[in-house]
């Protein structure tokens, strides 16, 4: 098999490329529907074809012929998207945060659990791209990757690894500036060290230029392997993830941007931060709790803040995420809780696929449907920004890896069990050979339906 | 009725110090979801001294001075009804002091200022039932309330609306059984099981029962006012609502209501799938708690029920009626959201926005003031920036007894 993704990514040097195990179909049309390409206009009645993986063509039905050997999907009154890029999270492994704060030489690969449920619901709502990293509860936590959630193993699921190390400025033990003053230690402590080992390589090539040291002798120590990654992440060769919970440690956040090469991944109270942010001038991204209540602290009067229109009234890009349960996690509600506070519908839209990728430096691979990038695709029933939409399939690299009618979890939510004496099997049970999968019988789930809902 | 009178007079007040004739507000050009009938397009509603005055599509005669204010493109509905809000005053609503505490007003507890009700208001919330919390076995008496008023008084529509009943692991949680020691604390009490829950129910039923057949014919009021209060649920003067979440509960809920021979309504009811024939025959209702709360991917929910997408349409099919309410989830602030999921869950978005307008206004018996949009009824309305189903739309104004409760933003 070739590797999908030969890519240089901006994200570290130390990325590893690992190629997709979904190389699926030749060739795959997806056909009919309006596709929402993201960052260019929505095509009606268009087509989407996915040769080896990657998008071949896209454009209108009428202009594009579908080769006689490709499996179609019709996507007929159907809205085609590219799948959600999810730039920051920490669900979807077994215990996110060691209990010693100073790990920078973890990973979560070693983590991530591919049977967990997250990875389920990312599909489920149409999720193609998460980057998990450590949580927030750390120094210095180890590394991040990029998964597809989708497959048996990490190996499997993984589109980028090594993609930064996890910092972050929650406070844990003994309060903020505890915090800042032991996150800048840990900084100081592999500045030494390095200064330390470069001194002593200095001295060692000094002797031997002085000949105190013989000549065929080289210098053969390497950095610790547990200092190893935090040593990348001061020379600026390794990004850092820099969860900032509020306003109050921007200021840090701030200073510590000067040294590192950082990208900010933003809690929700940050309004009194703001201009910060604006002067940094970078994208950030958001936690999943975008609306926040803030009470004046003269008039006692309270108020609702969206973090994402604050920054988008200060001119600065946003990624959105999603939270690991409850309404957050649905990207519809998330988009909409965007539009409702007055955020355009094509910049939350771009919140959820182009700045995301661009963030995690797959912009040439992934966040929107153009020629030549990935087959990443979802098919939902309606508009992406209404409850009553579904994602009905979705498409990795041109194979496709979930559809609705299908999903075991939304069969369970959405079937009536009232007969248990029959789903035991008890004596009454009719004595079939193989019971009937209720998918025969109900292709889809009951709910949902079209954008509009079954009227009754 | 005084009370209502006030609420008149105070919504007068406001705008007839500008001026004494423009009484009449006209709303025009929105469509509007009455509640319980059919959408009007570019409807116009017309309301003054609090109350709806007209209601009607774009034909409809309007009052000569009255303000007209445009709200083309725009959405209006009746104010939300919250059937089981979580109301502020955190430990306040939970007495601890004993188990079985009928007699206990939860209006005697409701601070006006508290933020929830600020919260709620400004997701068009405008009238809420608020009962005493669920850290008793019989909590006590809960009451119908709009969100905005300026003392409690005003703000109750309905007291006594309810007698709460909670089951389940809940008003047992903490308690610890005495093995030997020292009984320091109030929480070495009972119940300590489920099985000491329901004793609690029965007992204090069986008491009532007693104290009926005692007075049976002779005038005057039984000693205990706990005991009274529960003799007029088995009267059928006083609405019982239990709360309960899984299978198990929800079964023990209707059976010791028959066994008593009252009538309840199901709070929570997680797992009302299950049981749905059984609610049909038991003609009983239902206040769905959260239907947002249903994590697809399957945690379990508090006391081992199984929620399901499944559920409202399944209440449905079979006739229970049943309103949405944001319930005990705390994450659940939002009630337009929880009509959002019981839409996405394939309830028809008419249905979804009568579970939380017009359906919750008959069950508390507040409907002939509030629960749709009629001529005569408060005017309790939102204009929404678009259909309220919509994740995008934003309440633009809210409306109690026709004043604008929402702070400008």
């Amino acid at each position: 098999m070739n590797s999908m993704l030969p890519r240089s990514f901006s994200v570290c040097a130390a990325v590893a490329l690992l190629l997709g195990p979904a190389t699926g179909q030749d060739l795959l049309a997806i056909k009919g529907g309006r596709i929402v390409p993201i960052g260019s206009p929505p095509i009606d009645d268009g087509v989407v074809l996915i040769e080896n993986g990657r998008i071949k063509k896209l454009g209108k039905a009428a202009d594009i012929e579908v080769p006689w050997a490709a499996k179609v999907l019709d996507a007929t009154g159907k809205t085609v998207l590219p799948t959600w890029v999810v730039a920051h999270s920490q669900s979807g492994q077994r215990g996110f945060n060691e209990n010693m704060q100073n790990v920078p030489w973890l990973t979560v690969g070693d983590a991530i659990d591919p049977a967990s449920t997250f990875f389920e619901d990312c599909l489920r709502n149409g999720v193609g791209t998460v980057h998990v990293m450590p949580g927030n509860q750390t120094l210095l936590a180890g590394f991040g990757m990029v998964v597809r959630p989708f497959g048996r193993t990490v190996e499997d699921m993984a589109v980028a690894s090594n993609t930064g190390i996890k910092m972050s400025l929650a406070a844990a033990q003994g309060g903020r500036l505890q915090q800042i003053r032991r996150l800048r230690r840990a900084i100081a402590d592999v500045r030494e060290h390095l200064a330390d080992f470069e001194r002593r390589k200095a001295e060692f090539e000094k002797e031997k230029a002085a000949g105190a040291i013989a000549a065929d002798k080289t210098w053969t120590e390497e950095i610790d392997r547990t200092k190893k990654g935090a040593v990348d992440l001061i020379q600026k060769k390794v990004k850092g993830w820099l969860y900032v919970p509020s306003f109050a440690e921007v200021d840090e956040a701030l200073r510590l941007t000067q040294e590192l090469d950082l990208q900010l991944v933003l809690g929700n109270n940050i309004d009194e931060a703001i201009g910060m942010l604006k002067r940094l001038g970078k994208p950030v991204v958001l936690d999943e709790n975008l609306e926040y209540f803030e009470t004046d602290e003269e008039t006692q009067v309270e108020k609702k803040l969206c973090s994402a229109k604050l920054l988008h009234d200060a001119g600065v890009p946003f990624a959105l995420t999603l939270g690991g349960g409850g309404p957050t996690s649905y990207p519809w509600w998330q988009l909409g809780t965007c539009v409702r506070n007055g955020i355009p519908r094509d910049t939350a839209l771009a919140a959820l696929t182009t700045v995301p990728a661009k963030l995690l430096g797959l912009d040439d691979q992934l966040g929107s449907l153009a020629e030549g990038k990935l087959g990443n695709v979802q098919i939902l029933t309606g508009d992406p920004l209404q409850a009553t939409t579904w994602v009905e399939t979705v498409v990795l690299e041109g194979a496709v890896v979930y559809e609705r009618s299908k999903d075991p979890r939304l069969q369970y939510l959405f079937t009536d069990e009232k007969d248990k004496a029959k789903k035991a099997g008890g004596p009454d049970t009719p004595s079939e050979p193989k019971p009937e999968p209720p998918k025969a019988e109900t292709p889809k789930p009951a709910g949902g339906g079209g954008s509009s809902g079954e009227g009754r | 009725m005084s009370r209502s009178l006030l609420l008149c007079l105070a919504a007068l007040a406001l705008p007839s110090l500008t001026c004494a004739q423009a009484q009449a507000t006209v709303f025009r050009g929105a469509r509007i979801l009455p509640g319980g009938g059919t959408p009007i397009e570019n409807g116009v509603l017309v309301v003054g001294g609090g109350k709806i005055l007209a209601i009607g599509g774009a034909d409809l005669a309007v009052p000569d001075g009255a303000t007209i204010v445009d709200c083309a493109g725009k959405t209006i509905t009746p104010g939300l009804i919250d059937a089981a809000f979580r109301a502020g005053g955190g430990q306040d609503l939970a007495e601890n002091g004993e188990e079985v505490t009928p007699h206990l007003r939860v209006q005697d507890s409701l601070d006006p200022s508290d933020r929830s009700f600020e919260r709620a208001r400004a997701a068009g919330v405008t009238t809420v039932h608020v009962m005493p919390g669920t850290r008793s076995v019989i909590s006590g008496l809960g009451c119908v309330v709009k969100t905005f008023a300026n003392d409690p008084q005003a703000m109750i529509v309905k007291e006594d609306a309810s007698l709460r009943i909670v089951l389940g692991s809940e008003p047992s949680q903490g308690n610890r059984a005495i093995r030997g020691g020292q009984v320091d604390s109030i929480y070495y009490r009972r119940p300590t099981t489920r099985m000491g829950v329901v004793w609690e129910v029965r007992r204090a039923f069986y008491d009532a029962k007693e104290a009926l057949q005692q007075t049976q014919g002779v005038p005057g009021t039984p000693p205990n006012p706990g005991v009274e209060v529960l003799t007029r649920v088995l009267k059928g003067q006083l609405t019982a609502v239990t709360t309960a979440r899984s299978e198990q509960d929800l079964r023990t809920a209707l059976r010791i209501a028959q066994e008593f021979g009252y009538k309840t309504i199901l709070e929570e009811a997680q797992d009302a799938h299950l049981v749905v024939a059984e609610l049909a025959a038991a003609k009983t209702t239902v206040m769905l708690g959260a239907p947002s709360a249903t994590s697809i991917s399957g945690s379990a929910a508090s006391d081992g029920a199984d929620p399901r997408s499944v559920t409202v349409r399944l209440l449905a099919d079979a006739g229970v009626p049943f309103v949405v309410t944001t319930g005990s989830n705390l994450q659940a602030l939002d009630l337009v959201r929880e009509a959002m999921f019981a839409a996405r869950n394939g309830l028809s978005p008419m249905r979804a926005l009568d579970a939380v307008t017009i359906e919750p206004a008959k069950l508390l018996g507040i409907d002939q003031r509030t629960g749709s949009l009629a001529p005569g009824k408060d005017a309790d309305f939102v204009v929404w920036s678009a259909d309220p189903l919509d994740p995008a739309a934003a309440a633009v104004s809210v409306h109690i007894d026709g004043i604008s409760v929402l702070a400008p933003r």
